[in-house]
C-alpha cells in the first residue's frame, strides 16, 4: 500500500460509521481507531469482570492512531512506522497507579521515564511488586485503569524509547 | 455451595470440572499459560485469566500466580484436578490461609499419603495388609541387603515421595542391588528433592487394582467398587476397566473393606482411591494412596452412576454424602482406553498441529477431551489428549464397543497410540481378562515391526 492509497483509506474510515479498522496482508497490518471510539474502562476496579477481556483504556493524544508493522519478508513499506516499546505486566494481579491511595501516580500520559524507573505496582497475594520501566523514553499510552486486575503478559503501558520520537 | 470456582489445570480434565460446575450452577474461572489461550477450557470457563509462560514451573505449578488469580477473579474454591498442584499439601495449606477453599483433602491428610512409606505404616496398623518390606526408610546398603535377604529376590526399591515410576528399581539378586540402591536413590534426590527410599517385596505378575473412596466431613465414607488398571507402560496406565474381572464379590467385599478401613484411619476426606497389588494366588496388599480425582475416574461414573466431581465440590462445600454404602449397585461393564499423541511404535511424543479430529459416537461411548480440529498438541505438556470410554452390559459387550470405537477415532496430523490399543483390546488375553502389570512386555520387541492393523490415525 503506498502513501496516497493509505491517505484515502484514513479518510474513508474517518468519513464512515467504522471505530475501528483492521486490515493484515502478506505481512502488512494495518489498524485504525478512532478517538474516544473506545468505552472508558471501569473505574471501580471491582473484580469480578474477567482480566481476560484485557480492556484497552482511552487512546490519546493523537485523532487517530496508527500502528503499523512490516515483517522483514515483505518489500511493502508502512507509511507511519512508529515503534512503541510495550510494557507487559510480568505476573498476574492488581494494577495500581500509585504507591497509595492518596499519593499521586508514578506516571501520567506525557511523561518522561528514566530506564529503572518505577511506573506502577502489581500486587498479588498481599505483594506490591514494582514495575520498572526497561528503556527511557516517553509515555504515550497508559492501559489499565487503577485497581483493575491485570493478567501474565497484558500491555500496561506504551513508550515511545527516547532518541526515536 | 460455591459461587464461583477456579480450575488450577488444564486439558481435559478442566473441561471436565467445568462441566460439572455448570451443571451445578456454579461460574467458572480458567487459568492458562501464554501458550495455551485458545484452549477449550479457556473458551467454556466464565472467566478465564492467563497466569504465565509456558513452562509448568512459571504457570499452572506457580502457586502464588494461581492464588493471585482466585483473588481477582473473587473466586471461592479452587479445584486442582490431577497433576500439577492436585497433590500439593503446601499448596493446600496456602488456599486455607486465603480463605479460598480447596477442594479435596485436608493437607494434613494429603501430606500423610503423599509420604508413600508414612502411608503403608498407617495402613498397616489399621490391619490392612501392606507388601512385606522394609518398617520405614532404608539408610544404606547393609541395612537394604539384610532386609532383601529377608524378604527373598526379588525386591523393589521405591521413593518415599515417589510417583510416576522415578525413584524405582527392581532388583533381582544381591549383585545388583548396590547400583540399584544409588540410583533409585539419586533418581528420587533428583524428582522429589528427598532421596529417602523404602523395599518391598517384588510381586511377580500383579494385577492393579484400585478402590474408590468418597468421604465427608461428617465421617461418612463409602466406596465404588474398584477399577482394574494392569495395563501399564513404565508404571503409566493405558486401559482401565471397572469392574475388574479378577474379582469375586466376596474377595472385593475384603478388598473394599481394608480399604475404607486404612482411608478411615488417615482421617480421609473427598475423593480418593486406595490402590492394591492382587497376587496369583487373590492376596492383596496395599500399595498406596492417591488423593485427587484420578484420570480413570469415568469407568468408576458408568457403572455406579455417580458423578465423582459433582461430589467433590458437594463434599468440598461441607455438604454430607447424599449416598450410604447400600445405595451403590454396580451395573454393567466399563473401559477407558487413554489416547496419547505417541508413535504407537517408539512411543515417543508426537506433538503438533491436528488436521482432522473426528470423535466416535454412538450408544455407550464417552470421549472426553480438549483436543479439537486445528488444534496445537503443544510440546510443553502431557501426551494425553483424549479419554474414550466406553459402557456395556457386559464385559464382552464393552469390549466390542471398544473395538469399533478406536475403528473410528480419526486423529490426523499427528501420531497416536491408537493402532496400539486397538492391538490391547484384540489381544485374547485381555478379552480372557488375563491380565497384569507386565501385560505390556509382549509389545517391547514386536512393536518395532509394523503393526498388522491398518492405520487410519
Amino acid at each position: 500500500m503506498d502513501s496516497n492509497e493509505l491517505k484515502e483509506l484514513m479518510q474513508f474510515i474517518s468519513s464512515s460509521n467504522f471505530v475501528e479498522f483492521e486490515m493484515e496482508q502478506e505481512g502488512f497490518k494495518l489498524r485504525l481507531i478512532k478517538a474516544g471510539a473506545r468505552p472508558e474502562p471501569h473505574l471501580d476496579g471491582r473484580p469480578g469482570q474477567s482480566a481476560g477481556s484485557g480492556q484497552p483504556g482511552t487512546i490519546e493524544p493523537a485523532q487517530v492512531v496508527i500502528q503499523a508493522e512490516a515483517s522483514a519478508a515483505s518489500s511493502a513499506q508502512p507509511v507511519v512506522t512508529e515503534k512503541l516499546h510495550e510494557i507487559r505486566s510480568p505476573i498476574v494481579g492488581t494494577f495500581f497507579r500509585s504507591p497509595s491511595p492518596d499519593a499521586p501516580a508514578y506516571v501520567e500520559v506525557g511523561d518522561r521515564v528514566k530506564k529503572g524507573q518505577i511506573l506502577c505496582i502489581v500486587e498479588a497475594m498481599k505483594l506490591m511488586n514494582e514495575i520498572e520501566s526497561d528503556v527511557a523514553g516517553e509515555i504515550v499510552q497508559a492501559f489499565p485503569s487503577n485497581g483493575q486486575p491485570v493478567e501474565y503478559g497484558e500491555v500496561l503501558f506504551r513508550i515511545r524509547p527516547l532518541g526515536s520520537g | 455451595m460455591f459461587r464461583k470456582i477456579l480450575i488450577a489445570n488444564r486439558g481435559e480434565i478442566a473441561l471436565r470440572i467445568i462441566w460439572a460446575c455448570k451443571e451445578l450452577g456454579i461460574r467458572t474461572v480458567a487459568v492458562h499459560s501464554d501458550v495455551d489461550k485458545d484452549s477449550l477450557h479457556v473458551k467454556f470457563a466464565d472467566e478465564d485469566v492467563c497466569i504465565g509462560p509456558a513452562r509448568n514451573a512459571d504457570s499452572y505449578l506457580n502457586m502464588s500466580a494461581v492464588i493471585s488469580a482466585a483473588e481477582i477473579t473473587d473466586a471461592d474454591a479452587i479445584h486442582p484436578g490431577y497433576g500439577f498442584l492436585a497433590e500439593s499439601a503446601h499448596f493446600a495449606e496456602i488456599c486455607q490461609e486465603c480463605h479460598i477453599t480447596f477442594i479435596g483433602p485436608p493437607p494434613e491428610v494429603i501430606r500423610l499419603m503423599g509420604d508413600k512409606a508414612m502411608a503403608r505404616r498407617v495402613f498397616a496398623r489399621a490391619g490392612v495388609p501392606v507388601l512385606p518390606g522394609s518398617e520405614g526408610l532404608v539408610a544404606g546398603v547393609e541395612e537394604a541387603a539384610r532386609i532383601a535377604a529377608d524378604l527373598g529376590y526379588p525386591i523393589i526399591i521405591k521413593a518415599s515421595a515417589g510417583g510416576g515410576g522415578r525413584g524405582m528399581r527392581m532388583v533381582g539378586n544381591e549383585e545388583d542391588l548396590k547400583v540399584a540402591l544409588d540410583t533409585a536413590m539419586a533418581e528420587a534426590k533428583a524428582a522429589f528433592g528427598v532421596p529417602d527410599v523404602y523395599i518391598e517385596k517384588y510381586l511377580e505378575h500383579p494385577r492393579h487394582i484400585e478402590f474408590q473412596v468418597l468421604g465427608d466431613r461428617f465421617g461418612n465414607l463409602i466406596h465404588l467398587c474398584e477399577r482394574e488398571c494392569s495395563i501399564q507402560r513404565r508404571h503409566q496406565k493405558l486401559v482401565e476397566e471397572a469392574p475388574s474381572p479378577a474379582l469375586s464379590p466376596a474377595l472385593r467385599e475384603k478388598m473394599a473393606e481394608a480399604a475404607l478401613t486404612g482411608a478411615r484411619e488417615a482421617g480421609y476426606v473427598n475423593a480418593g482411591t486406595v490402590e492394591f497389588l492382587l497376587d496369583g494366588q487373590r492376596r492383596f496388599y496395599f500399595m498406596e494412596m492417591n488423593t485427587r480425582i484420578q484420570v480413570e475416574h469415568p469407568v468408576t461414573e458408568n457403572i455406579t452412576g455417580i458423578d465423582l466431581v459433582k461430589e467433590q465440590i458437594r463434599i468440598a462445600a461441607g455438604e454430607p454424602l447424599p449416598y450410604r454404602q447400600e445405595d451403590i449397585r454396580i451395573e454393567g461393564h466399563s473401559i477407558e482406553c487413554r489416547i496419547n499423541a505417541e508413535d504407537p511404535l517408539r512411543f515417543t511424543p508426537s506433538p503438533g498441529r491436528i488436521r482432522i479430529f473426528h470423535v466416535p459416537g454412538g450408544p455407550g461411548v464417552r470421549v472426553d477431551t480438549a483436543a479439537h480440529q486445528d488444534c496445537y498438541i503443544s510440546p510443553h505438556y502431557d501426551s494425553m489428549i483424549a479419554k474414550l470410554i466406553v459402557m456395556g452390559n457386559s464385559r464382552t459387550e464393552a469390549i466390542s464397543r471398544m473395538k469399533r470405537a478406536l475403528d473410528s477415532f480419526v486423529i490426523e496430523g499427528i501420531r497416536t497410540n491408537i493402532p496400539l490399543q486397538r492391538r490391547i483390546i484384540s489381544d485374547p488375553d485381555f478379552e480372557r481378562g488375563e491380565l497384569s502389570t507386565h501385560f505390556m512386555d509382549r509389545y517391547q520387541q514386536p512393536l518395532e515391526t509394523p503393526l498388522a492393523v491398518s492405520e487410519t490415525s
